[in-house]
């Protein structure tokens, strides 16, 4: 192995050639400075490997003396990744600023290996002033080579952070003088364990200004601004290593100073920490410059790493576990943060919206869009599994402030990251990206690293198991098969449209049958839901007439995450493939026309739940202490908050009352057969869920406040709401999510009585709803696409058009409604039954009430769609295609089944409850007897056939002389009416019932949620005007930061 | 097969007794309407020849299936509903099939004829069926809470969603009658029944003067024929249901002719004491608009619901 030491002498001594090679032509110096680089990466490349091989750490001795007298470096696993990583960097940095290199002189480059040598030094050095002057170099090199760009500002940026730099160089200076007064040596080993913080005031003055040096460097929010000033105005390529290697090595710094710092400080670094990355999230929601808004989240993402670090060693964990979490969440900075800074230096203008010049360009979009994500902390990438941790952790050892403000400030990030991703894919532009290999395969690499570490990682967190490579792949390929079909499928994108959804069936059917051995029944029945559902809707979008790029990909990846929450054994597998779901989801929906604003509020909303879910799953945790769900159903631990958090997060994913907003715009503006796939199979993974945590809560119940109570009426509240709200609707779209959102609250209702009964009643609407919306949405996409529209009163008269299509409709709202001989008259019987038997009487009143105004809106809905005129526009309209029609008539005939032999379904689902439900439900013959009275599906559907069939035929006979006429052949106040569109009654169906009830569903929620948004915008606003991008104004900020800091942490001296 | 047989002659048996019933108590009312406005009013007679008429028209004119569909659905919807009801206690000639589903089924089978019947009217194309259906439905939303915070309450007070089961509770004496037991929910049901009857106040969906005839407008020959028929079918059996629950329904005793007898001139008191209140009512008050009924169902008699529900949970 080389001597580590030779990364400086190469990296120095190299500079010194740069100028001379410089004479000889620019490419050989640019030549060159690869060269260096690229020996850099190997030295530091091959110890990385060799340690991780077993091979020993190494100190290396300079200048023939022993430490103190001389100064030492040390090479380990930690340095050894860090270095790798950051010269690998650099390295591939020098491809992305090749071509400014070129027009740069000679030294910038020498400048940027100097960097890179400071990093080099910072990271490995154990001298106090050696570690000094590596970041004096690393310093000046940066602060040049920020001003080396041609603009007022960028030389403005530089000399701020020279400012600022200059500040912390005294304080460390300062900081360091002390300590050697008082211990006699710099060597950073042997001042570990000193506690010199403990010798008296000036001990802990010098280790204050130590600290308070590095954190400066560390951008802590407020004391910022210089940094930020320097993300928006520096170059991409340089911003790449300021905030990957640069940060990076600052935070190893700090790390390796910890001994010496004492754990005194550890209460400052975690309130600095977090208070900056919550801060520069919340800030960087207002943000629309991109390199400014990386630069909040770079600020952001060190602050975190600093606050999980201390937090969690002031905590007491083991700092196996603190380096991995901390590290997962350093890898996907570094990674993500450089890749992103690199592309963003492909893009003209500074704008987000100006992102959208890649959006014809599938591979950098793709590029683009993965790093945004990794950065936002959705699996596989490393964050995602760092978060997981940290939150289980944060939970048990009750750290409740610093959990909120990490996931808050999460969101905010996600809030500004996927923002971004919206405009680049929504607004539009007449700018094409040009192609520039030397950013982007920079910037492709990092990407595919951070995958690779992401699934290497999961593997070590699902198995709770920390020792690196015990644990074999194979046992984690279940959990990421989303990840594998959805890249398999993303290679063969190149094929034909129907092609792709055939592979996307058979896949479906394949993965189905091979997990189906390990199903419990109930989890079973979704499984069924999820795959057959989802098979039956592949099917049906190959009704598409376009290729439909990327699409199949996201749909199995939706499809099989979603088979994956029914075969999940833990609350982090489950978690995994929630999060998967609720990825693929949203990239499906953005696909969506005018879905770019609807699919930011709908992944808000999810990831507000994905939240709560963690959260709750932590508190599970912490109280029972274990993570699989086969011991949370046997175990009787008691009550949990944890099931209040799950139940709240898998409510707002329904789109319960208050927290529907996101829901009639996801709907609405989707794809129509994604809407299909939203309303009929997506929201049924928050009911499995919802019904997971009964069934746990049910188990663990023991007396005290009961939330089932509560559950119950915001089920029958969601309800009614929601069927009052359908009934307004001019979008025939919107219309049908707000009638789901009205089934979802019967379907939480019947579960929240937790009898038997209520159980087969949630699980028998489940099934029908599937059946029910899978129709009309079906129904509705191809009149959609023949019409060209989504408002119902530009339709009409389509029924004989569309007759087919008609049929689906009309069987499925009478299932719909409830009206017997159908399938949905066996849930309302159930539902009221089992409310009056449980002593919920204003419940059921309640139901009652908005199972009736169902009808006004499934009445306008068919009305306003088949009945009525034909408009003259719609004269040549056609039925919808074969693709669409069949599926509609598979779940026709599977509700006609299940209405005529209801038993067919209501057995199997009764038997699939677990014991500790017991049966209540006797049947006789076909009968079914509650303790209140009894239905007979197949007998009431024979006597309404036999008594249908009779009147129909003697009206046949008896009628002889029949006219059929025309359109507008109608008794019209004597007149004829002119126009379809006057005469056919559509628009404002409900005037009347606007006059009467229309109060009750002015958004009020819609109302809270645009305060909620407005506040935390208007807050971001008011502080961020602490950054005035004054020099002087920064300076004294940082003083002042670190007056108060003294003053808060040093009172008590 | 037999079995089968005597299961269709009872049901035509209890169909012709109660279409019979309803059609002469529609004659009666229209007389009654008329001499209250000081006309003589026509025959009681009437809706036999009204149904001769329409039903001997030499063309009819359709719009579509569904139009043709509409009537159908509407009778079958009114026949099967009586054939859910048990119209006479103790009699099985009179249960029919009312051991297929208790009260809730026939609740909801109400709906059945009802929603065919507007989409048949709605294919028509004529607005003011489409405006008269939106009314009418909107008008059932708000009558149908009232109506089932009664049942609500009738469950709760004997266990049982039967119908025949409630029947039962109420022999004994007419004290025993819901109308007593539990004049609460009484109360509440027979307004709710004002509105199901759709007589003044609440008469708006078929408002003759503005809508003419609502949903029915286009139908006329046979259709129209049908339409009538299942009007009187439809009011006997939600009339044989306010009976059965609130008045301790009618029973054939030991049987026997007399028995039988005695229990049809029984329900035909009752059913008609039930429906002049609606009579009466419509007489004397003025028409709503459809916003004013439907603030009216929510307001009192929905408290009054609550009231009849809280009354037997408490106790």
């Amino acid at each position: 192995m080389v001597n580590p030491i030779y990364i400086f002498v190469i990296a120095l001594g190299g500079a010194f050639l740069i100028g001379p090679a410089d004479r000889l032509g620019k490419q050989a110096s640019v030549w060159l400075t690869t060269l260096i680089l690229a020996l850099m990466t190997w030295i530091a490349g091959s110890w990385f490997f060799a340690i991780s091989g077993g091979a020993e750490s190494q100190q290396i001795f300079t200048a023939g003396l022993r430490p103190p007298v001389s100064i030492n470096l040390f090479m380990g696993y930690k340095e050894a990744l860090i270095l790798f990583l950051s010269n690998a960097a650099g390295l591939l940095g020098v491809f992305a600023l090749r071509k400014r290199f070129n027009e740069l002189p000679a030294y910038a480059m020498m400048l940027y290996v100097a960097m890179l040598a400071g990093v080099n030094g910072i990271v490995m050095t154990r001298d106090l002033f050696n570690l000094f002057v590596f970041i004096e170099i690393n310093s000046i090199a940066t602060y040049a080579l920020i001003a080396l760009e041609p603009s007022r500002k960028a030389l403005s940026a530089g000399f701020k952070y020279m400012i600022a730099g200059g500040i912390a160089s005294i304080l460390f200076l300062l900081g360091t003088v002390y300590i050697y007064r008082l211990s006699g040596t710099l060597n950073i080993d042997q001042l570990s364990g000193m506690n010199i913080a403990l010798l008296g005031k000036a001990g802990w003055l010098a280790i204050f200004m130590l600290l308070m040096s590095i954190l400066i460097e560390l951008k802590p929010f407020p004391a910022n601004g210089w940094a930020l000033d320097v993300y928006q105005s520096a170059h991409g390529g340089v911003l790449a290593l300021i905030s990957s290697a640069n940060a990076g090595a600052m935070f190893y710094a700090l790390y390796k100073l910890m001994p010496v710092i004492g754990d005194g400080f550890l209460n400052l670094i975690a309130v600095v920490g977090l208070v900056t990355f919550f801060f520069s999230n919340l800030l960087g929601t207002r943000q629309f410059n991109f390199k400014r808004l990386l630069g909040y989240s770079s600020v952001g993402q060190i602050g975190l790493m600093m606050g999980v670090y201390a937090l969690m060693t002031r905590l007491g964990y083991d700092e196996g576990l603190i380096l991995i979490i901390t590290g997962a969440i350093f890898i996907n900075h570094f990674l993500a943060k450089a890749g992103l800074f690199w592309l963003s230096e492909t893009i003209e203008g500074e704008n987000l919206s100006d992102w959208s010049a890649i959006r014809e360009r599938p591979e950098k979009l793709f590029g683009f869009g993965a790093l945004l994500i990794a950065l936002a902390g959705f699996p596989p990438f490393p964050t995602f599994w760092a978060k997981w941790n940290l939150v289980l952790r944060l939970m048990d050892s009750g750290s409740y402030v610093a959990l909120v403000a990490i996931l808050l400030g999460s969101l905010f990030e996600i809030f500004m990251l996927l923002r971004w991703f919206g405009l680049a894919l929504k607004i539009d532009t007449a700018k094409q990206a040009e192609d520039n290999h030397g950013l982007e395969i920079p910037a492709r690499l990092f990407m595919l690293a951070l995958v690779v570490v992401g699934l290497r990682a999961s593997c070590y967190f699902i198995h709770g198991n920390f020792v690196i490579d015990t644990i074999a792949l194979p046992s984690c390929v279940p959990v990421m098969a989303p990840l594998v079909v959805g890249a398999f499928l993303y290679l063969v994108d190149w094929l034909p449209m129907k092609m792709k959804a055939g592979l996307t069936i058979v896949l479906t059917g394949i993965y189905f049958y091979f997990v189906l051995p390990a199903i419990q029944p109930l989890p079973m029945l979704f499984a069924a839901i999820f795959a057959l559902g989802g098979m039956l809707i592949t099917f049906a979008s190959m009704n598409r007439e376009i290729n439909s790029r990327g699409f199949y990909p996201l749909l199995i990846m939706m499809i099989t995450s979603l088979i994956n929450l029914t075969i999940s054994e833990s609350t982090l597998e489950f978690f995994t493939a929630w999060e998967f779901m609720t990825l693929s989801s949203y990239l499906l929906l953005i696909r969506g026309k005018n879905a770019g604003e609807h699919a930011l509020r709908y992944v808000m909303f999810s990831m507000g739940a994905a939240f709560l879910i963690m959260s709750g799953f932590a508190v599970m945790y912490s109280t029972t202490g274990v993570t699989d769900f086969y011991s949370l159903l046997l175990g009787r631990y008691g009550f949990s908050w944890g099931f209040v958090l799950v139940g709240l997060g898998m409510l707002i994913k329904m789109g319960g009352i208050g927290f529907h907003v996101w829901l009639p715009g996801a709907y609405a503006e989707a794809e129509d057969d994604i809407s299909t796939f939203f309303s009929a199979i997506l929201s049924k993974a928050a009911v499995y869920g919802l019904m997971l945590v009964a069934l746990i809560y049910t188990i663990n119940y023991h007396g005290g406040f009961d939330f089932r109570n509560v559950l119950g009426w915001l089920g029958v509240l969601t309800a009614v709401f929601g069927a009052l709200m359908a009934v307004f609707q001019e979008d025939i779209k919107r219309l049908l999510a707000y009638s789901s959102m009205s089934q979802l609250g019967y379907i939480v209702l019947a579960l929240a009585m937790a009898d038997h009964l209520g159980w087969v009643t949630a699980l028998y609407i489940t099934v029908l709803h599937v059946m029910f919306k899978g129709m009309l949405f079906l129904a509705v996409a191809g009149i959609v696409q023949a019409t060209g529209t989504h408002l119902m009163y530009r339709m009409g008269g389509l029924i004989k058009k569309m007759p087919l299509s008609f049929i689906s409709v009309l069987i499925a709202i009478i299932a719909v409604s409830g009206v017997p001989p159908l399938a949905g008259f066996g849930a309302k019987w159930m539902l009221y039954t089992s409310l009056i038997q449980k002593g919920w009487y204003l419940q059921a009143g309640v139901a009652f009430f908005s199972s009736a105004i169902a009808f006004l809106y499934l009445f306008r809905l068919i009305h306003s769609m088949f009945l009525g005129q034909l408009k003259y526009e719609n004269r040549e309209v056609k039925e919808a295609s074969p693709w669409l029609i069949a599926p509609q008539f598979v779940l026709l005939m599977a509700i006609m089944a299940v209405s005529t032999f209801p038993s067919l379904l209501l057995k199997p689902l009764s038997a699939m409850l677990p014991e500790s439900i017991p049966g209540t439900i006797v049947w006789q013959g076909g009968t079914m007897l509650s303790s209140l009275g009894y239905w007979n599906g197949t007998l009431v559907m024979w006597v309404t056939m036999g008594v249908f069939g009779l009147v129909l035929l003697w009206l046949i006979l008896w009628l002889r002389n029949v006219k059929k006429v025309g359109q507008f052949n109608i008794v019209y106040s004597a007149e004829k009416p002119m126009l379809p569109e006057t005469t056919h009654y559509a628009y404002n169906f409900f005037p009347f019932y606007q006059k009467a009830l229309g109060g009750l569903v002015k958004p009020r929620a819609t109302s809270f949620w645009n305060g909620v948004t407005e506040w935390t915008a208007s807050t971001a606003g008011v502080i961020r005007q602490l950054y005035t991008g004054n020099a002087q104004t920064y300076a004294m900020q940082i003083f002042l930061y670190i007056i108060v800091l003294y003053l808060v942490f040093g009172v008590g001296l | 097969m037999s079995h089968v047989l005597i299961l269709i002659g009872n049901a035509l048996l209890t169909l012709f007794v109660v279409m019979n019933w309803g059609l002469i108590m529609g004659g009666m009312v229209r007389k009654i309407v008329g001499r209250v406005h000081g006309r003589y009013g026509p025959p009681i007679w009437q809706p036999y020849i009204d149904i001769i008429k329409t039903l001997g028209k030499r063309t009819s004119v359709i719009h579509g299936v569904m139009f043709f569909l509409g009537p159908v659905f509407r009778l079958a919807g009114g026949i099967g509903t009586l054939m859910f009801i048990p119209v006479l206690f103790h009699s099985s000639v009179f249960a029919n099939f009312s051991f297929s589903g208790d009260l809730l089924l026939v609740m909801y089978f109400i709906f059945f004829g009802q929603l065919g019947m507007a989409l048949g009217a709605g294919e028509s194309g004529h607005p003011y069926s489409a405006m008269a259906v939106g009314r009418g439905l909107a008008q059932m939303t708000a009558f149908e809470v009232p109506f089932a915070l009664s049942v609500i309450s009738l469950a709760i007070q004997y266990k049982t969603l039967s119908v025949t089961g409630i029947v039962a509770a109420q022999q004994g004496g007419l004290l025993h009658w819901t109308l007593f037991t539990n004049p609460v929910a009484t109360i509440t049901a027979i307004i709710a029944m004002l509105g199901m009857n759709m007589h003044s106040p609440f008469d708006i969906v078929l408002a003759p003067q503005e809508i003419p005839i609502g949903p029915p407008t286009e139908f006329q020959s046979s259709f129209l024929g049908l339409l009538q028929t299942n009007r009187a079918i439809f009011t006997g059996a939600k009339l044989v249901l306010f009976m059965n629950l609130y008045l301790g329904g009618s029973s054939i005793g030991n049987g026997g002719f007399a028995g039988y007898a005695m229990a049809i001139i029984t329900m035909m008191a009752k059913t008609f004491g039930l429906y002049m209140i609606s009579v009466f009512v419509g007489v004397a008050y003025p028409r709503f608009r459809t916003e004013q009924s439907i603030r009216f169902f929510l307001g009192v008699p929905t408290v009054l619901g609550i009231l009849a529900i809280l009354i037997f949970w408490i106790w």
